[in-house]
């Protein structure tokens, strides 16, 4: 019994809200591209290129913010190389993104020994981290213990959860997040509305930029200020797999980036109690695998549903029926 | 890309044209290296020649690079076959760790006569890839679960499970994080007497000029392909997408669990932590600047096998770190999907194949 309240307590749901952040902040990114029809397999990349340039920057700047706005700017970049490639070259998107992730492995390491003159990782050397927020009166209303859910986490925690909300407005109410979604439900319809679909995609791939700028920057500068080789470690490609089985909804994101941040949380707990280290790392990844496993099923696109169906109305196979509108592919 | 690329050079006017946008791309990708080598104030002209001397400086340095470009093309192969159906194998690291494990695992736990111990290692690893991509395979096949991240994911998995059977069950007493080294029977056998270069070469090379054969005269081969350009077409000729689809990725997976066997048997002899970092990622780039072509991944895995054993050198001669090649080759891919030479349709809406 001490065991399980040593592994559940109120600690473990905080670090679990530290460990969604980053995740939350690239998937809500991807959710721009994900909804413009862009698959962003590229999101690791960013990330990782802002977490070095959030190091570089608070170290030139002497100041968080100016870590943060530097990291974000490399962000924006590598987004703004993806679109160019992907929506101006029609260029395939996974090459380009996995090109693009590569990129940023190789660049982040060259850059680390031309910079700082080591291999690993940068620690220290001025590097100031994201200030912690402790919210006016959490301690008094709730108590120290429960207080700590709510207060003393580094600014981007709260643009992270906050971000949810406003999204589903921006993808509701508002004319940007409308074309998003239009061009990537239905580009034919986005077009005869005369809406530029090249624009729209730029748009939302540069948001996306602007995210995973902010996800990489709060890996590096959050709650630990260092910055280690390839230190995004797969988070870019479990939000693309939270991307893939929410559609890019805001809440369905949120609820995925839950399950992992959980997932996260608890190997590292786990850790502490002895189980061995690499098994404990591996569950994050096997969770991710597991729910894209489970609901990507359900999430399959419409598109294929509806081309489907137009073949068999035009080879009149099977006369349109309910039934046959929910199964997966012709069976052969 | 691949398959539009596929196309042009089959009704080729487009051969000479998809050459010029290759090498035009390839200056443009090392015009842009060179940027970041002074960037990093390092002289380009310099790194270049190391990289060269480094590569091809006498005959060790050359088996060197010969060396550095079996895995390679073995994954890049492996990369091939899942391009031709049509799938990306983004899993061919994790696929390759695990075949590395299996193969040293029969290597040490076993003792055989040296023929038939080598390949029943061989066969394990194979067995191995194949199992690893076996459940991201049959989700893309059946419910048309996006590959390119399952197999991105379960890589990240393979790596923490190799690493955990070698640390916490088969840890050499005393030793780093390997496993105790394979008997010399199961040694795959050396072409030179100074070098560990050894046949898995020449198996990357035969399973090279095989697979292009397979796809070329087989009506197996012909299938697959056509699963991978034109699964429509596919379908109305009779042939079983899926089946068909499983299959391709499971060929794939194997021989990327191929190369891990041939680089534990042939060049460690054991297996280690972290053995042959980022080969399965450059296989599959190798494997995509040659178009899917196995015998073109020839060609660019030898490149990309001398940009390797050159910055061997670059680490001691410059202050640049080795992971600049890294840059050239994302470089060069990125420069070549862009297929500047390729004129740009009018609609803007597309056709974009891989979406999930």
């Amino acid at each position: 019994m001490e065991i399980l309240s040593n592994l559940f307590n109120v600690a473990l749901l905080v670090a679990m809200i530290r460990t969604t952040t980053p995740i939350l902040l690239v998937a809500l990114g991807g959710s721009f591209t994900t909804k413009a029809g862009i698959f962003n397999i590229g999101l690791e990349g960013q990330m990782l290129i802002a977490a070095f340039f959030a190091v570089v920057g608070s170290i030139w700047t002497g100041s968080s913010l100016g870590g943060m706005v530097i990291g974000v700017a490399a962000a924006l970049l590598f987004a703004l190389i993806y679109a160019i490639l992907v929506v101006s070259f029609r260029a395939n998107e996974v090459v380009v993104g996995l090109a693009l992730n590569i990129l940023a492995g190789g660049m982040t390491v060259s850059l680390l020994k031309a910079i700082f003159g080591t291999r690993g990782s940068v620690v220290g050397r001025g590097i100031v981290g994201l200030p912690k927020i402790q919210i006016p009166g959490a301690r008094d209303l709730l108590g120290p213990s429960t207080a700590q859910l709510i207060s003393g986490y580094t600014p981007l925690v709260y643009v992270a959860f906050f971000a949810v909300p406003l999204l589903i407005l921006f993808y509701n109410r508002t004319r940007l997040g409308l074309y998003i979604r239009v061009v990537g439900e239905k580009p034919e319809a986005a077009e005869a509305l005369g809406i530029s679909i090249v624009r729209i995609r730029y748009a939302a791939s540069l948001l996306c930029g602007l995210f995973a700028g902010l996800a990489g920057a709060h890996m590096s500068l959050g709650y630990i200020t260092m910055f280690t080789e390839n230190m995004s470690s797969g988070r870019g490609f479990m939000a693309v797999a939270i991307l893939i089985f929410s559609g890019g909804d805001p809440l369905k994101v949120l609820a995925g980036c839950l399950l992992f941040g959980f997932a996260d949380a608890f190997s590292l707990r786990l850790q502490t109690f002895g189980f061995p280290s690499y098994l404990v790392l591996a569950v994050p990844y096997a969770v991710a695998l597991v729910a894209l496993f489970v609901l990507s099923w359900r999430a399959r696109p419409k598109r294929i549903r509806e081309t489907v169906d137009t073949i068999r109305r035009a080879l009149s196979v099977h006369p349109s029926g309910e039934a046959d509108r929910n199964a997966p592919l012709p069976r052969s | 890309m691949t398959n539009r690329l596929f196309f042009r050079e089959l009704f080729s006017k487009g051969l000479a044209r998809t050459l010029t946008g290759q090498a035009l791309a390839f200056a443009i990708a090392l015009a842009l290296g060179a940027v970041i080598i002074l960037m990093i104030d390092e002289s380009p002209v310099a790194v270049f020649l190391t990289l060269m001397r480094g590569a091809f400086g006498d005959t060790e340095k050359i088996a060197g690079t010969l060396l550095q470009t079996t895995p390679i093309l073995i994954c890049g192969i492996a990369a091939c076959i899942a391009l031709r159906g049509g799938m990306f194998n983004v899993g061919i690291e994790g696929q390759l760790f695990l075949g590395g494990f299996a193969a040293a695992w029969v290597g040490f736990a076993f003792s055989l006569p040296p023929v038939l111990h080598v390949l029943a290692a061989m066969t394990l690893a194979v067995i191995a890839g194949a199992l690893w991509i076996a459940i991201p395979a049959f989700f893309r096949v059946r419910f048309g679960t996006n590959e390119v991240v399952s197999t991105i994911l379960a890589n990240y998995i393979a790596t923490l499970l190799t690493s955990y059977f070698t640390i916490f069950l088969f840890k050499r007493p005393g030793g780093w994080s390997e496993t105790p080294p394979i008997l010399t029977s199961a040694y795959l056998p050396e072409l030179f007497s100074f070098s560990r270069l050894n046949i898995g070469l020449l198996i990357g090379l035969a399973l090279a000029v095989g697979v292009t054969a397979f796809f070329r005269w087989t009506s197996a081969g012909y299938a697959a392909t056509m699963v991978g350009s034109a699964p429509k077409f596919a379908e109305y000729g009779g042939v079983n997408v899926r089946r068909v689809g499983f299959g391709v990725l499971l060929v794939s997976g194997a021989v990327g669990g191929l190369a891990g066997g041939v680089e534990t048997l042939g060049v460690h002899h054991r297996f280690m932590e972290g053995f042959a970092p980022g080969f399965g990622f450059d296989g599959l780039i190798a494997a995509l600047l040659a178009n899917g072509s196995p015998i073109g991944t020839i060609f660019t895995a030898l490149f990309f096998g001398a940009l390797r054993a050159g910055s061997l050198l670059l680490e001691v001669d410059t202050t640049a770190s080795r992971e600049i090649i890294t840059v050239i080759q994302a470089l060069i891919i990125l420069a070549v999907s862009a297929d500047l030479m390729m004129p740009r349709r009018g609609d803007r809406t597309g056709e974009r194949r891989w979406k999930f």
